[in-house]
């Protein structure tokens, strides 16, 4: 009777399994319709649960469960439950679709002239649905000064992402930076500047008011003007002491006003380079 | 006398109850292979201190079907679709627990300009499913994740977290 009993129970549990189930795709495409099929007779609730979804509704056994594109836009893992006397459970995941976009960071915004490894840019594929597209793709990167291609070069994406790092070119200007994929495309301007000013060399007079001491025009070691605004140190030495004037370049020169009676030592420095030496003499 | 009591015990196990959902998410980083910037100590820290939180902020919002955890520790898509993820299930009257959280991650790009990194998280939790009170799903899953997170005014942030089949 024990053994019937056992025998029985096992067949109705049975029964149950195949009464309900659910089989789910075992990958689907972002933006794509899926599909569920489920077996069994009678009414259930079916649970669609992922990034960005969680909807519940009363399907009919046996039924297929028409997943919509709208519910599958983010890639990721979705669980779909079904519930009538018990619970079944099935995951499967949704891959990103084609690149759409192309999100490309470029740094730094300015960036000194002849500076090694100065210029790095980061390119990430997205699909339309914002998701990353993490199939190896090939990005271009491509550097242009105006119309002119200066360099250009391949990566391809890792987990999504490429990337490029780059020296400065040796003149000042906007340096055009592309990255593409395909049909898609970003652009980026660097603005490059004169880096720190090179052979500074000023000249001298006397004046009533002191001595007015002024720079010839400021220019990197390459030739390029450096930027107004970038401060000139004049120093005046004399016997009895030393005085110090910080004066910004303007329009490539950089001028100062300075009050010394007796016989003085000027001197000028910029950042990190120093200029000639000019020698004055006492006020007559 | 018993009102008192009853605020202690409500106080003391509201205190035990974020002590657990702290100490249940577990996170270990290792930045040692992240290229082409090396990750720096306090950046890693700093990641592993955000990252962690931003997890205890997603099992808080999943479960308690409330956005305001997710201020702060997300930006850009991860915030838009956990915020979808969780009006959804307040619609829905669903609700989600991940318990006992370990998360073994990995930093495997580290931008020349610290201003992005990506993270590989082999995830393993407790899933829960609720359809109100009552458990409709149960299961331990791993999941891996690829992170994107990118530094914010005070901390890092995550910008994209897709799961995925495998790495």
């Amino acid at each position: 009777m024990r053994r019937l009993l056992t025998i029985c129970a096992a067949a109705c549990l049975g029964a149950v399994c195949a009464a309900q189930d659910l089989h789910g795709p075992t990958s689907s495409t972002a933006g794509e319709e899926a599909a569920i099929s489920t077996t069994g007779s009678g009414k259930a609730t079916f649970y669609l649960l992922g990034p960005g979804v969680s909807r519940k509704s009363d399907i009919s056994l046996g039924s297929e469960v028409h997943l919509q594109a709208q519910d599958l836009q983010n890639a990721g893992e979705y669980f779909a439950v079904l519930c009538s006397d018990t619970c079944r459970s099935s995951s499967f995941y949704v891959t990103a679709a084609k690149p759409a976009s192309l999100t490309f960071l470029v740094h730094p915004s300015r960036v000194p002239v002849g500076q090694g490894d100065a210029v790095s840019g980061v390119a990430f594929p997205f699909d339309q649905f914002r998701n990353l597209v993490l199939t190896p793709a090939t990005v271009n990167f491509q550097l242009m000064a105006g119309t002119a291609s200066l360099s250009s070069r391949s990566a391809q994406t890792r987990d999504g992402i490429a990337w490029f790092r780059t020296a400065s070119q040796k003149s000042a200007g906007t340096l055009q930076v592309d990255a593409s994929l395909g049909d898609l495309s970003a652009r980026r301007a660097v603005q490059q500047v004169a880096s720190d000013p090179c052979n500074l060399r000023i000249k001298g007079e006397r004046t009533k008011a002191g001595i007015l001491v002024q720079t010839e025009p400021v220019r990197d070691c390459a030739g390029n003007p450096v930027p107004d605004g970038t401060i000139v140190t004049f120093t005046a030495t004399e016997a009895n002491g030393r005085s110090t004037v910080d004066a910004p370049i303007k329009q490539g020169v950089a001028r100062a006003q300075l009050e010394a009676p007796g016989a003085t030592v000027i001197s000028v420095a910029s950042g990190v380079a120093m200029g000639n030496e000019l020698r004055i003499g006492a006020q007559p | 006398m018993s009102r008192i009591v009853m605020i202690f015990a409500l106080l003391l196990a509201s205190s035990l109850s974020s002590y657990g959902a702290d100490s249940a998410v577990r996170v270990e980083l290792d930045s040692t292979k992240a290229s082409p910037r090396s990750v720096e100590s306090l950046t890693e820290q700093v990641i592993l201190r955000d990252y962690r939180f931003a997890w205890m902020s997603v099992a808080q919002a999943v479960e308690f079907n409330t956005l305001d955890p997710l201020e702060g520790a997300f930006t850009g898509e991860a915030k838009q679709w956990l915020s979808q993820s969780v009006t959804n299930q307040q619609r829905s009257g669903l609700s989600q627990r991940y318990a006992d959280q370990n998360h073994k991650v990995q930093a495997v790009f580290y931008a020349p300009e610290g201003d992005v990194m990506e993270l590989h998280d082999t995830a393993e939790y407790q899933l829960q499913i609720f359809d109100g009170g009552k458990l409709i799903h149960e299961e331990h899953v791993v999941v891996h994740y690829v992170v994107l997170m990118t530094p914010a005014a005070d901390r890092w942030v995550i910008r994209h977290l897709q799961a995925v089949p495998q790495f």
